[in-house]
């Protein structure tokens, strides 16, 4: 596939979208909007995956990520108290030679990748020709990659009963275990 | 697609995006004025009777008196989302109306005109995507406002809405097992045809139990009543939109109208035909169109109905029909009609094999 | 399958929040607006609001959430499946059977630990095992 200039130009006003998003999500002082920028931020990926001809992970990023993982934060934000004036003080120590650290090491992965892989990229020639993105990834997922399909779900369940606990490790004398003992009384 | 996408399939487009628009909000209006009437007469009242004849204008007017009131802004708002917020709930219920197809195709010059915005391969998991990205608008008024009673509201509605979402994606995927397919005018031509010749290859036919779970999480998900929590007055006054007034009130108001509207036609296309139906060979692009809208105002008018009918669920209940009910009778259903239907391949192919 | 056919979908993004603009903008001029100090406050019901909404919520909102990225992300993986079933025949009804099962699994712990009941002391009512059912009450009293 050749790309073109409409494409190149379209890549880059999405990308701008989704990087000057992103660093408002960073910078931002007030939580909701930064969960709203990361939204944004989302959001423009999903649509770099539709230009990549991927509309089914286009679709799984909306309703996954921008559905739920930030519907989630924006709970959690309000569960601790909807604060307009956030405490901006640092707890965790090191956190900013760390973040350096991680950026770095986010960078030289990148740049590996793309120098590994960049230059053929694996353009699938049945996405070429058209056919039905998702027909193909049920035809990998599901036969391919049956036992990586299957085995998502053990995390799912340790997530599940992960969340379940931590919660009740919150606030150990109400709610749930007081459901509980309502249960089996 | 039919047809290159050349200039004017883009002007065609936007065309088409126009008058859906122009159409939507026209018939949103001409909802509420049904809506009032229908819930009144139910109730033995007679319901808007001076705007126009009929009072066929109310909507109209209470519009333009909307424009005209002020957006008071407590001091306590966030402004930006504040304003943000009433868009967030009123975009996502039109880029559904884009890939609703509302009827079969028009040639015109030769060229096949699809009366749809646009046909997207993904087409179902779009209207998921959007109808989660509606969360939003609600939650953020909530949060936005400043004020107690908002807050609570869009907090409640937000958690009534994901959970009615995980009913309504356990709903669909018996339907997209049945047609074999995620696009929107993919499920409707699946269902075309008949089976022994009179009963219509309806999805919900053979997926009663989705079809009426869908049902359930659409009134839960547009925050109608019996599920209006939201807006329980109550006890939260008017919830989510307490604070808000004016035009930004009455935006949230159309959206609510236009997101029942939308998941109406989503119901009748994935589980009712879409725009199948008995047609005549006199204008063969009208039928489809009347059996849509006609499949559409029933639903609709259910919507109604059970709204003048049933008394408001409590907050525990709205959960633990959700999370108890609907979820474990979707997940159960889910695996015996797979079980089935893959029982009724294997038989088939050995009868074929022998 | 390319993205122009997501153009009417951007156009409708482009009508929608025009439409939502315009509209508010336009009010801007033709309301008016007198602001004085109580119009202002937040809502209360008429009392003066004493504290801020910095309310916590109970961590039942939280779990809902949670369980809803669980059950998101398994909803996700059986589309392509219900597409393709038609293809994968018995094989994939095993598949998304053990794949459920598990699923269940999880729903059963979280049913049992409480987390999907929310109304409050639901034992006074009935007494034992009807815990997590509302209505219990009701049919019992129907029945009385």
């Amino acid at each position: 596939m050749k790309t073109s200039w409409p494409d190149i130009l379209f890549f880059a006003i999405v990308c701008g979208i989704a990087l000057g998003a992103a660093l408002r999500v960073v910078l931002s002082k007030n939580a909701v909007h930064s969960a709203l920028m990361l939204a944004l931020t989302l959001f423009s990926v999903a649509v770099i995956f539709i230009a990549q001809s991927a509309p089914f992970l286009a679709a799984v990023q909306m309703i996954v990520y921008a559905g739920a993982v930030v519907v989630l934060f924006l709970f959690v934000i309000m569960l601790l108290g909807v604060d307009k004036n956030e405490d901006l003080r640092e707890t965790l120590r090191g956190q900013r030679p760390a973040a350096l650290g991680l950026a770095l090491l986010f960078a030289v992965g990148t740049v590996g990748v793309i120098r590994l892989y960049g230059s053929g990229a694996p353009q699938a020639e049945a996405i070429a020709l058209g056919a039905d993105n998702v027909q193909l990834i049920a035809d990998a997922l599901f036969t391919t990659y049956l036992y990586a399909f299957e085995i998502t779900a053990a995390p799912l369940l340790v997530a599940a009963i992960a969340a379940v606990v931590l919660a009740k490790r919150e606030r150990p004398a109400k709610s749930l275990s007081e459901s509980r003992e309502d249960g089996s009384a | 697609m039919t047809g290159p996408h050349d200039g004017w399939w883009v002007l065609g487009s936007a065309l088409k995006v126009v008058i859906l628009f122009a159409a939507t909000l026209i018939l949103v209006m001409a909802l509420v004025y049904i809506e009032r009437k229908v819930v009144a007469f139910m109730q033995v009242r007679i319901g808007p009777n001076q705007a126009g004849p009929k009072g066929i204008l109310q909507t109209l007017a209470d519009g333009i008196k909307l424009f005209f009131k002020e957006p008071v802004t407590p001091r306590a708002v966030d402004r930006p989302i504040y304003i943000l917020a009433p868009l967030l709930s009123l975009i996502p219920m039109f880029l559904v109306v884009a890939i609703i197809p509302f009827g079969n195709s028009i040639t015109i010059n030769g060229r096949e005109i699809f009366l749809q915005g646009t046909d997207l391969n993904i087409g179902i998991l779009f209207f998921l995507a959007m109808s989660s990205i509606g969360v939003y608008g609600i939650t953020l008024a909530g949060w936005a406002s400043g004020s107690k009673y908002p807050l609570i509201g869009g907090i409640r509605a937000s958690a009534q809405m994901i959970s009615y979402e995980t009913c309504m994606g356990l709903a669909l995927i018996p339907a997209v097992m049945t047609t074999g397919t995620l696009s929107m005018r993919g499920m409707v031509e699946a269902q075309s045809g008949t089976w022994l010749g009179f009963v219509p290859r309806w999805t919900g036919l053979v997926q009663v139990i989705p079809m009426l779970a869908f049902f359930i999480c659409a009134i839960a998900e547009t925050n109608r009543p019996p599920f209006d929590l939201v807006e329980a007055e109550t006890e939260l006054v008017g919830g989510f939109h307490t604070e808000y007034s004016g035009i930004r009130f009455a935006i949230f108001y159309l959206a609510e109208f236009a997101n029942m509207f939308t998941i109406s036609a989503i119901a009748v296309t994935v589980f009712l035909g879409g725009w199948n139906g008995p047609g005549f060979s006199f204008l063969p692009w009208l039928w489809p169109l009347l059996w849509f809208f006609a499949k559409t105002g029933v639903l609709v008018f259910i919507f109604m109905w059970i709204r003048a009918s049933l008394p408001r669920f409590r907050y525990d209940q709205l959960m633990s029909l959700g999370w108890k009910r609907l979820i474990p009778v979707l997940l159960v259903w889910l695996l015996l009609s797979s079980g089935i239907q893959a029982w009724i391949n294997e038989a088939s192919n050995h009868v074929a094999g022998g | 399958m390319t993205i122009a056919d997501y153009l009417p979908i951007l156009m409708m993004l482009v009508v929608g929040a025009l439409f939502g603009g315009v509209s508010m903008f336009v009010s801007k001029f033709l309301a008016p607006r007198r602001p004085t100090r109580t119009k202002l406050e937040p809502y209360e019901c008429g009392i003066v609001a004493d504290k801020e909404p910095p309310e916590r919520f109970p961590v039942r909102f939280y779990m809902v959430a949670m369980l809803f990225i669980l059950f998101d992300i398994e909803i996700v993986f059986m589309y392509p499946w219900a597409v393709a079933y038609g293809r994968l025949g018995v094989f994939g009804f095993v598949e998304m059977a053990v794949f459920l099962l598990i699923l269940l699994g999880a729903y059963a712990y979280i049913w049992r630990e409480g987390v999907l009941d929310w109304a409050p002391r639901r034992a006074l009512l009935v007494g034992s095992r009807s815990a997590s059912e509302p209505d219990a009450a009701h049919e019992a009293e129907k029945a009385a």
